[in-house]
């Protein structure tokens, strides 16, 4: 499924393509990686989709995102 | 016989009643433009320059004759060598962007010149037409002599004719802006907007960066369009006047779509030509401190003096200034090889420059380029290693300008998701999603590249994306100038340090 993902401290938005049993924490770790040249990992980060923070520990079918939602990584 | 004075008023105000068709018929309002007037509207019509056909052509004469003394003199082969190679690649850079752009715009002309509502505006937009020629035959004439000497300058031709991520951007700009544009929509947009808002000064700003560049053939050429730009700009300017009386709502609309639609091409070209790919002992001034003093108060000054109002967006506009076209250069610093010209990374020198010129945002982006130059640090320098510095995934655009999304600030950007009639659209801003929204129908059935990708038109693997369908080859893809050689950086991390 891709999604537009957006990573805090980047400087553009990234196409991340994502399985519907892929975690939510796996995909902002797909998202990390992929930025990776311009932006330093964190480890304390959370994802928001629709403006709501989703829990890490479910898919990304569980958490609603459907084909080209963006979602966001920020820390904290 | 006549003297010039007897006859010029009446060659070009050469109107007539139509007596066998009606006057919609000869100047339809799908093409001629909105609000449709009556001619008596129109007969006012007047600009100062009142050239005649021969004056045209003697003064372009002579300055064609200047262009050409100037490159026999400083525009050989020899000479370009000689140039700082950040600078080389801004005039990579605007030798792919204008060229062609330019002939678009005697595409636009040429329907002034036929669906122009006056005469003497027809006869401004016929030599308007002829010199968007001279401006696609001067630039590609003597970019085409560098060729030989670097392939990247065969873009100067190329780069339309491609499906490049930036070539889909500017078609879409000029496409709308000149290639399918009724005569009032382009005259306004072209000679009020581009041209007397931004182009028109731009040139004068550009002409004293290739100086200090010691570029006197590009100097000398830009200034030479410059002259050109400044009389047929003049077109905008009664045009709006007239409409303004009828539909000022409609000049507003044009005035905030335009400015918004300029300002994201302009933003990228001259913010990367003045603060990055200008030697920093060279640069005049910053890309910030240029639109403060040449364009911006210019262009409220001439709203004013029509009585229209800044654009809604205005305090977007201002606050970009300190940050857009640092996204867009790190972006594209990142995914380099998708374009046709070389990068630089900023030295602790420029980073420090910067700082000081963008104040307000530069900690967000000195921590990119610390990265960036970090992983230059941990696979060492060498033309070997340019893919390891470099972007992996497919970046994103921006559904109406077509351009990375890349505006907002690196804490937060401004990208907004619309479902459109069940389609699912993303824009780098507001004003971008406002001008799909105000005309849908236009917009709406452009792909852009991820979509173009995701339905199997464009290949989805980056080494494919770039020589299938984006026309590069390991020759021209943009590369990083020094190979992350940059003796700053120190001495290469091992894995044991």
């Amino acid at each position: 499924m891709p999604l537009y993902g957006f990573l805090q401290g980047d400087t553009l938005g990234l196409l991340i393509l994502a399985e519907e049993g892929d975690t939510v924490e796996a995909l902002a770790r797909k998202l990390q990686d992929a930025a990776s040249l311009r932006v330093a990992g964190r480890n304390q980060i959370r994802v928001v989709h629709n403006e709501k923070t989703i829990d890490p520990a479910i898919t990304v079918a569980q958490a609603g995102l459907q084909p080209l939602d963006r979602f966001d990584v920020i820390s904290g | 016989m006549l003297n010039r004075d007897e006859w010029l008023p009446l060659a070009r105000k050469l109107d007539w009643d139509y007596s066998y068709v009606r006057e919609e018929e000869v100047f339809p309002e799908v093409i001629s433009g909105r609000p449709w007037l009556p001619h008596s509207e129109w007969k006012d019509w007047e600009e100062s320059f009142k050239t005649s056909y021969r004056e045209y052509v003697d003064n372009q004469y002579e300055k064609d004759m200047a262009v050409y003394a100037v490159r026999d003199a400083v525009g050989r082969i020899e000479n370009v060598q000689k140039l700082a190679a950040p600078w080389m690649n801004s005039l990579k850079v605007h030798a792919a962007a204008l060229p062609l752009a330019e002939f678009t715009g005697v595409i636009g002309n040429l329907r002034g010149a036929r669906f122009g509502r006056d005469s003497a505006w027809r006869t401004m937009a016929t030599f308007g037409a002829l010199d968007e020629y001279r401006h696609t035959q001067i630039p590609l004439l003597l970019f085409h002599e560098l060729v030989k000497f670097d392939s990247q300058f065969d873009w100067a031709h190329k780069f339309y004719h491609t499906n490049n991520w930036f070539a889909i951007a500017a078609r879409h700009f000029f496409d709308e802006l000149t290639v399918g544009q009724n005569a009032i929509e382009f005259h306004i947009a072209t000679n009020f907007i581009l041209e007397t808002g931004f182009t028109n000064l731009q040139f004068v700003g550009l002409a004293s960066l290739a100086r200090e560049s010691n570029d006197h053939m590009f100097e000398r050429m830009v200034t030479s369009i410059q002259t050109d730009e400044a009389r047929h700009a003049q077109i905008g300017h009664p045009v709006l006047e007239t409409v303004m009386k009828h539909d000022p709502e409609y000049v507003q609309y044009l005035v905030d779509k335009w400015f918004w639609r300029n300002w994201r091409l302009f933003s990228i070209l001259t913010g990367f030509s003045i603060d990055y790919l200008t030697a920093l002992d060279q640069r005049p001034y910053s890309f910030r401190e240029f639109m403060e003093e040449w364009i911006i108060d210019q262009f409220l000054r001439t709203l004013e003096e029509f009585g229209l109002q800044k654009p809604w967006y205005w305090d977007t506009v201002m606050d970009e200034l300190d940050i857009y076209h640092h996204m867009i250069y790190a972006s594209a610093y990142s995914y380099r090889a998708t374009l046709w010209f070389n990068f630089v990374i900023p030295s602790p020198a420029e980073r420090k420059w910067l700082r000081q010129k963008y104040p307000k945002y530069w900690d967000e982006m000195d921590a990119v380029w610390e990265q960036v130059s970090e992983r230059w640090r941990t696979v060492g320098p060498g033309a070997a290693n340019e893919f390891a510095v470099h972007g992996t995934v497919l970046p994103t655009f921006c559904d109406l300008c077509q351009m990375p999304l890349s505006a907002g600030t690196p804490r937060k950007n401004s990208a907004r998701v619309l479902v459109h009639e069940g389609r699912k659209c993303i824009f780098c801003s507001e004003p971008c999603q406002w001008i799909f929204l105000r005309e849908p129908e236009r917009y709406a059935n452009h792909k852009g590249l991820v979509k173009r990708v995701l339905s199997g038109e464009a290949p989805s693997q980056l080494p494919n994306l770039l020589t299938e369908y984006f026309r590069l080859t390991p020759d021209t893809w943009g590369k990083d100038v020094h190979s992350g050689d940059y003796e700053w950086l120190g001495p290469r991390k091992t894995s044991a340090a």
